[in-house]
């Protein structure tokens, strides 16, 4: 089961449908937990925390301090930033339950692209905090926008359909403070899971599935996939999805125009079923 | 989590033709071996064929190579 949704869900159907998770406390990460850390937006990212010694070691092989950061980094960003995939219905869903809902900067693409300010509105602010922006004009540069629930249901559905995957992201552990539109390489919550295997970013509910009497081969999900979980079989003319690889978005789902590819609850699968 | 996957013989008779478990798998886990190795200068008879889940490691446990086989040969258990 989701350890999220075991500690956090309090009766509701996963973790991020409960409504005690969202705005309350945003941004203040609880000292006992998290000491040292300065509340507000800037404790997030896990990528900072890896730095040149990770590298090395990774490039050396060295298993024992590997392990080491690949645990601090993890407990550290579980408890203070991390993100869930979430389905396009799903957040629908949040989007109905949390208010008030903003659209900002991006700060992954403005680190890793150097993006303008006005190209780059494709990040989705949750909760109260929204209100404090101006005490961080660094963070929410370019500044913010408050949307209606039907306008923020009508960008994520937009972005969705460009192809980014819609995550939750914790600020301070388990409050959730930000829909995140993600793909790689530029986001680093997927960037540094998949580079690394640093689990900053968990896997969402489900996992997609082929099903090869539908599949006619015309390769229109292959682009969507961000996880490097979806190839192409050119023998059989059919997608391939390693469902250990699935971080379960349903970016593929949407796109295929044959309906091959259906969401199946990871909890089904014996096997998925605690591979977050 | 590792499944082990047991395919008995003796209902599977003819997998070589059969292979509905081959293709139903999502991960492509089951395959084709014989039970005698190859043979020098003759064809192996299709009895001598057998089906085992060599990529066991990418078995998701979704069972649905237990529900195509018309044999009811396979079983997989977590």
């Amino acid at each position: 089961m989701c350890v999220w949704c075991e500690r956090y869900a309090e009766g509701y159907e996963r973790w991020y449908f409960n409504p005690a998770n969202y705005a309350r406390k945003l941004y203040r990460i609880r000292k006992e937990e998290a000491a040292g850390l300065e509340p507000g937006p800037q404790a997030a990212g896990g990528m900072s925390l890896l730095t040149r010694d990770f590298l090395e070691a990774l490039d050396r092989n060295d298993h024992e301090a590997i392990a080491k950061v690949k645990h601090d980094v993890e407990q550290l960003s579980w408890t203070a930033h991390f993100g869930q995939v979430v389905t396009l219905e799903d957040v629908l869903k949040v989007i109905d339950t949390i208010y008030p809902i903003a659209i900002m900067t991006c700060a992954c693409r403005r680190s890793m692209l150097g993006l303008a300010d006005e190209e780059n509105f494709t990040c989705i602010g949750m909760g109260s905090g929204m209100y404090k922006w101006e005490r961080w004009p660094e963070t929410y540069r370019g500044g913010i926008q408050f949307l209606t629930p039907d306008e923020a249901k009508d960008i994520v559905t937009k972005l969705n359909k460009r192809g980014l995957v819609q995550t939750l992201a914790t600020f301070g552990t388990p409050y959730l403070g930000g829909i995140c539109n993600c793909d790689y390489p530029d986001c680093s919550f997927i960037r540094t899971t998949l580079d690394y295997n640093v689990r900053v970013l968990w896997k969402g509910h489900h996992v997609a599935r082929v099903d090869t009497e539908l599949c006619s081969g015309c390769a229109s999900c292959i682009h969507r996939c961000q996880f490097k979980a979806l190839s192409f079989s050119p023998s059989q003319n059919k997608a391939y999805i390693d469902s250990f690889q699935c971080f379960g978005c349903g970016l593929c789902v949407s796109e295929c125009p044959q309906d091959a590819i259906t969401l199946v609850e990871r909890a089904s699968l014996p096997a998925l079923a605690d591979a977050w | 989590m590792l499944p082990t996957i047991t395919v008995d013989d003796k209902k599977c008779t003819d997998p070589l033709s059969c292979h509905k478990c081959l293709r139903i798998c999502p991960t492509h886990v089951l395959g084709l071996a014989t039970k005698v190795g190859p043979q020098k200068f003759r064809e192996m008879d299709p009895s001598q064929f057998i089906v085992a889940g060599v990529r066991f490691e990418k078995c998701t446990g979704c069972m649905d190579c237990v529900s195509v086989c018309p044999k009811s040969a396979i079983q997989v258990s977590f």
